[in-house]
């Protein structure tokens, strides 16, 4: 019997230098140094977006005339971002987003895992087939699914409400269900057979054993849902008619009409769109890397 | 082990979806009429996709009509949208919870009558008001003679010449101005080239005119050659008319060489790219000295460059002696199919469409309006946009009001793009037009 | 293969039906209500003429021989298959690359993988319009680095050759996502492994592929697959990207040049909502499902040869 420890810090102490390496210089080059570099040239390439989305957020109307465009604002206008909070009902919209990104994360945070462990770790006639027809939902292309779904959400007497955005999420996504399976199928099945043995239900080892180990892959789920969630445009565009229940994602379309683009501030609203996520990324994110804190036995 | 059954776990998933619900469902509306309303009125709904300035202008005559109907109480929404991309009235109107008025895009009157989103007019008595609008958009209001919208506003394309740019290159700019007539092609054509600029690595910085971009479109130039694109006896459209045929071979094919298409194709990237903020528009920067563009950037100049040294005048014509045209869209005012308060919105309608709304909106928003005698009220202009309303508008042509009107506008699209690039001749890429579109309308046929 | 279920169950098997039901029953329920409904009522009115609204005019297969001669739906299916076929081996690639940037034990990296994965919290609304910034031919920081490295200055939206390369490079702005994946992946392979792949001599780029990679692999899968779906229903980016008319005007497209951005979602869309052919529109999306499940089959079953659910 060997244990298995998976259990990594999110920061791990920097070598000691001298200690493992034998040139202690090159040493703190390779560990510290090498990775720093490729790691802000990869950031880099990926800010690009932001800055420019930052400084156009923050530039005044006759400075957007300028070509080439300036790449700092000559005169920053932080006012920007109260204008675009007048625009558009940011505060609303804002809260609707919130409504609808929490609604949807709870729902696939629940559903999807659940779901997954059916396949991933019981045995029973037919599941092969079941996870086949579940892997080719996921090729069904979404407008062939808007007219019938329509329907559906009609009859229930959904439509201009939240309802058809979040419940759906409470009955998984084959997306997230292949992911949760594919993690679920990696840890080893004596676990679940000791548990068993121990006369434990399936969902109380679900609860108890599997669910503490799924973590990093249930917050991935989340993370993911709650992304698309914030972002979702087609969905929110056919559902909701109500401006006062409309998303952020399709508030954004208010700053740019048959003629014209409010393009400052769109972009100081997006980046005020942008911003919560981001925190609230930096914040989550320690959960399912750190979270990783395993002790698991394996025969 | 702490034990959860089953039970618990139905239960918690109950709990969170009624609560989620709750606060899905929370801040419903509506209800009795709003605000601002007489009280014994029918709310009726209001859809619209236009934004602020526009919408603004439109809450304007909501609120006025509100405050003296004794009939109706609107309730304007402003729905995501844009000219033919109806996703949401589509869906909206199939899930029973569509609005009672809807303002669509008076060229898509006919594909969206046929396609059956639409409630005849007829019983309103629209049909009366036919001549109280102008031909050409009463005629898009109309599907199989049957009135199917009230036309709102419209507007029309013109040349626009930068004075200091031509100045500057040498150009003597007094065959421009409108009151000496249209110019012709190869007028413009001459002026253009001396602005032509290229800098050190060969790419164009300043080109003097691009006739495909901004409005430059296969109708612009296929009416102004004189072209046809629809014959209604046969029920056909016709693309290969040869004088379209020869607007796009001059205007598209032999231009682009001319300049090189695919240098023309870079100053086009670089300086007209898709969803371009219209602070750096072209004829504002500068990187043109002519444009084919319509009415609405004389709200763009007034607020990014009042100082812009600029004039308008009719499109170039083929050759001395022709007549000058230009084309004229606009938007209108339906009834979708299934709306609740039908009566209380045409209600809505014939005030917003009428000569008490329209002259409102049209002033407020510097369009053009659709009603007769609001084209020659000359208070309603100021500066170059009496030019629009006085010369340009009565010669003013509009796209065959024809149930796939969409579909051959993105064919037209897709062959003036080819003709272009040089991929393939006008002949050639216009009759794929024709077979395909035609493949598609004969369904409809006849069209009465 | 896929063993279709025994009709006759045991005791056994349907004790075990009862252990499954609470797991997979709330899939069941959302399988018929959200997915197998619509599909069949989509199905049924590939075979008519339906506008959506009225009456559906029932018509054989029409729609499907229409296909055939359709230059449109052959275009857009070409462009399509290219896109997923240089979209999903570079997003792959960049993605396990991110993920393993973003494992290195640097006191800061919390930064660096939140920098990474920040393009993908933006709507992608604003950054197409940003986007369009970037890559423009004169100004754009893309063109200004290559053309710096003494490279062409390339045309990125307007020469149809390029136009694709575009939305893959666009789609690697988004590559945070997947690679957030992977790291999760590689902070899961046990560091025994390393250790004691290390005593015994083995050099960082032997230990990626005798270890890191066979363990990846079935992320690897799911990527793949992710990325075939996500690729053959590409949408948004070639919608906002290619709308012309608003702002100040673009160029003529219908589709991006030489409708070289015309993807097949984008086809389908706009025959159902702005030629409003429901009909058709329903036989373009049976013919995608078919297609994406013949793919996806083939790689379902390619897997078992390469994927690896534990170290041997």
């Amino acid at each position: 019997m060997t244990v298995r420890s998976v259990d990594r810090p999110l920061v791990e102490q920097l070598p000691q230098a001298g200690r493992r390496n034998r040139r202690p210089l090159a040493g703190l080059l390779q560990s510290a140094v090498t990775p720093r570099v490729i790691l802000i040239g990869m950031c880099f390439l990926y800010l690009v977006p932001f800055y420019w989305m930052a400084t156009t957020a923050l530039k005044d109307n006759p400075e957007l005339n300028i070509y080439p465009p300036t790449l700092w604002p000559l005169a920053p206008n932080p006012g920007n971002f109260i204008s675009a909070i007048r625009y558009i009902p940011f505060p609303q919209f804002f809260i609707n987003s919130v409504i609808l990104t929490a609604g949807t994360a709870i729902g696939a945070g629940i559903s999807n895992p659940l779901i997954a462990y059916g396949f991933a770790r019981i045995k029973w006639p037919g599941r092969d087939f079941v996870f086949a027809i579940v892997m080719a939902t996921i090729f069904v292309p979404f407008p062939v699914l808007i007219l019938g779904l329509f329907d559906v959400f009609t009859k229930l007497g959904w439509i201009d409400t939240f309802l058809p955005l979040i419940i759906p999420a409470f009955f998984g996504n084959p997306f997230y269900i292949f992911l949760m399976r594919q993690f679920l199928l990696q840890l080893p099945v004596e676990i679940s057979d000791s548990a068993r043995i121990d006369g434990a239900r399936e969902l109380q080892i679900f609860w108890h054993i599997i669910l503490p180990l799924a973590k990093p892959a249930v917050a991935v789920v989340i993370i993911f849902a709650a992304v698309a969630a914030w972002n979702e445009f087609l969905l929110p565009l056919i559902y909701l008619q109500d401006e006062s229940r409309y998303p952020l994602a399709i508030g954004l379309q208010f700053f740019r009409s048959q003629h014209n683009v409010q393009y400052n501030l769109l972009m100081a609203a997006s980046t005020l769109v942008v911003l919560p996520v981001l925190a609230l990324f930096l914040g989550f994110q320690k959960f399912f890397i750190e979270g990783v804190s395993v002790g698991a036995v394996k025969g | 082990m702490r034990s959860f059954s089953g039970r618990g776990w139905t239960a918690s998933l109950i709990c969170l979806s009624v609560v989620v619900a709750a606060c899905a469902q929370g801040g419903g509306s509506s209800g009795p009429p709003l605000a601002g309303c007489k009280s014994g009125t029918t709310l009726a709904t209001f859809w619209t996709s236009h934004t602020p300035p526009d919408s603004d202008s439109l809450k304007h005559v909501v609120d006025t009509y509100n405050g003296q109907s004794s009939v109706g109480c609107v309730k304007m929404v402003q729905v995501p949208g844009s000219e033919t991309d109806v996703t949401k009235l589509m869906t909206a109107v199939r899930g029973g919870s569509g609005p009672d008025v809807y303002m669509l895009d008076r060229f898509t009157v006919a594909e969206r009558a046929a396609a059956g989103v639409l409630t005849d007019l007829t019983k309103y008595g629209a049909g009366n008001l036919s001549s109280k609008y102008v031909d050409f958009a009463w005629k898009e209001a109309t599907f199989q003679g049957k009135p199917y919208a009230l036309p709102l506003d419209t507007d029309v394309r013109a040349l626009w010449y930068r004075k200091d740019l031509l100045k500057a290159a040498g150009v003597d700019i007094t065959p421009l101005d409108p009151a000496n007539g249209p110019v012709t092609i190869d007028t413009v054509r001459t002026m253009a080239n001396k602005v032509n600029h290229q800098d050190a690595s060969g790419a164009y910085d300043v080109i003097g005119f691009v006739p495909w971009v901004d409005q430059g479109w296969h109708y612009t130039w296929g009416f102004d050659f004189g072209g046809s694109f629809f014959d209604s006896g046969s029920c056909k459209v016709t693309p290969t008319d040869p004088k379209i045929v020869q607007a796009f071979t001059t205007m598209f094919g032999d231009w682009a060489k001319a300049l090189g298409p695919e240098k023309a194709q870079t100053w086009v990237s670089s300086f007209l790219p898709p969803n371009n903020p219209p602070q750096q528009w072209p004829f504002l920067t500068g990187k043109t000295a002519f444009i084919i563009t319509g009415d609405w950037p004389l709200n763009w100049v007034k607020q990014y460059k009042p100082d812009l040294q600029y004039g308008v005048t009719y499109i170039p014509i083929p050759k001395t002696g022709d007549t000058p045209s230009t084309w004229a869209g606009g938007w209108s005012l339906v009834i979708p199919t299934g709306a609740k308060h039908a009566d209380a919105g045409y209600d809505f309608m014939k005030y917003l469409a009428g000569p008490d709304g329209m002259k409102t909106y049209v002033t407020e928003t510097q369009h053009l309006p659709t009603w007769k005698s609001l084209g020659s009220d000359a208070s309603l202009y100021q500066g170059d946009h009496t030019f629009f309303a006085t010369k340009l508008l009565p010669v003013a042509k509009s796209r065959p009001p024809i149930p796939v009107g969409a579909f051959y506008w993105d064919q037209l699209s897709t062959a003036q793009d080819a003709v272009v690039r040089g991929s393939a001749t006008a002949d050639k890429a216009l009759a794929d037009v024709a077979t395909n579109t035609n493949a598609k309308l004969q369904q409809f046929c006849p069209l009465k | 293969m896929i063993a279709v279920p025994r009709l006759r169950l045991d005791k056994k098997d349907r004790q075990s039906l009862l252990v499954a039901l609470p797991f997979v029953g709330p899939w069941v329920i959302g399988f018929l209500a959200f997915t197998a409904y619509p599909i069949y009522y989509s199905f049924t009115i590939s075979f008519t003429r339906y506008s959506g609204f009225g009456d559906a005019t029932n018509i054989g297969f029409t729609n499907y021989e229409h296909m055939y001669h359709d230059v449109l739906f052959w275009k857009s299916m070409y462009n399509t298959l290219y896109y997923v076929a240089l979209a999903v081996p570079v997003g792959l690639v960049i993605a396990i690359a991110l993920g393993l940037a973003m494992n290195q034990k640097v006191r800061e990296v919390a930064i660096y993988r939140a920098a990474i994965y920040a393009p993908s919290i933006l709507p992608i609304y604003a950054l197409t319009f940003i986007f369009i910034v970037l890559l423009n031919p004169r100004f754009g920081v893309l063109n200004y680095a290559i053309v710096t490295l003494g490279g062409p200055s390339i045309n990125w939206l307007g020469d149809p050759a390029w136009t694709k390369v575009s939305v893959v490079i666009l789609a690697q702005l988004g590559a945070g996502g997947p690679a957030l994946i992977f790291l999760a992946a590689i902070r899961g392979i046990p560091s025994e492994l390393y250790e004691s792949a290390a005593l015994d001599g083995a050099g960082a780029i032997r230990r990626f592929y005798h270890i890191t990679l066979p363990l990846l692999t079935p992320v690897i899968l799911y990527d793949l697959i992710l990325g075939l779906i996500l690729g053959l229903q590409i949408f948004t980016p070639a919608y906002v990207l290619t709308q012309g008319g608003a702002g100040a005007g673009a160029g003529q497209y219908v589709a991006g040049p030489d409708n070289s951005l015309m993807f097949y979602v984008l086809y389908l869309y706009k025959t159902a909502f702005q030629f409003t052919d429901m009909g058709y529109a329903s036989a373009l999306a049976t013919v995608l499902f078919l297609v994406s499940v013949v793919l996806a089959l083939a790689i379902m079953r390619t897997s078992r040869s390469w994927v690896h659910y534990e170290v041997t």
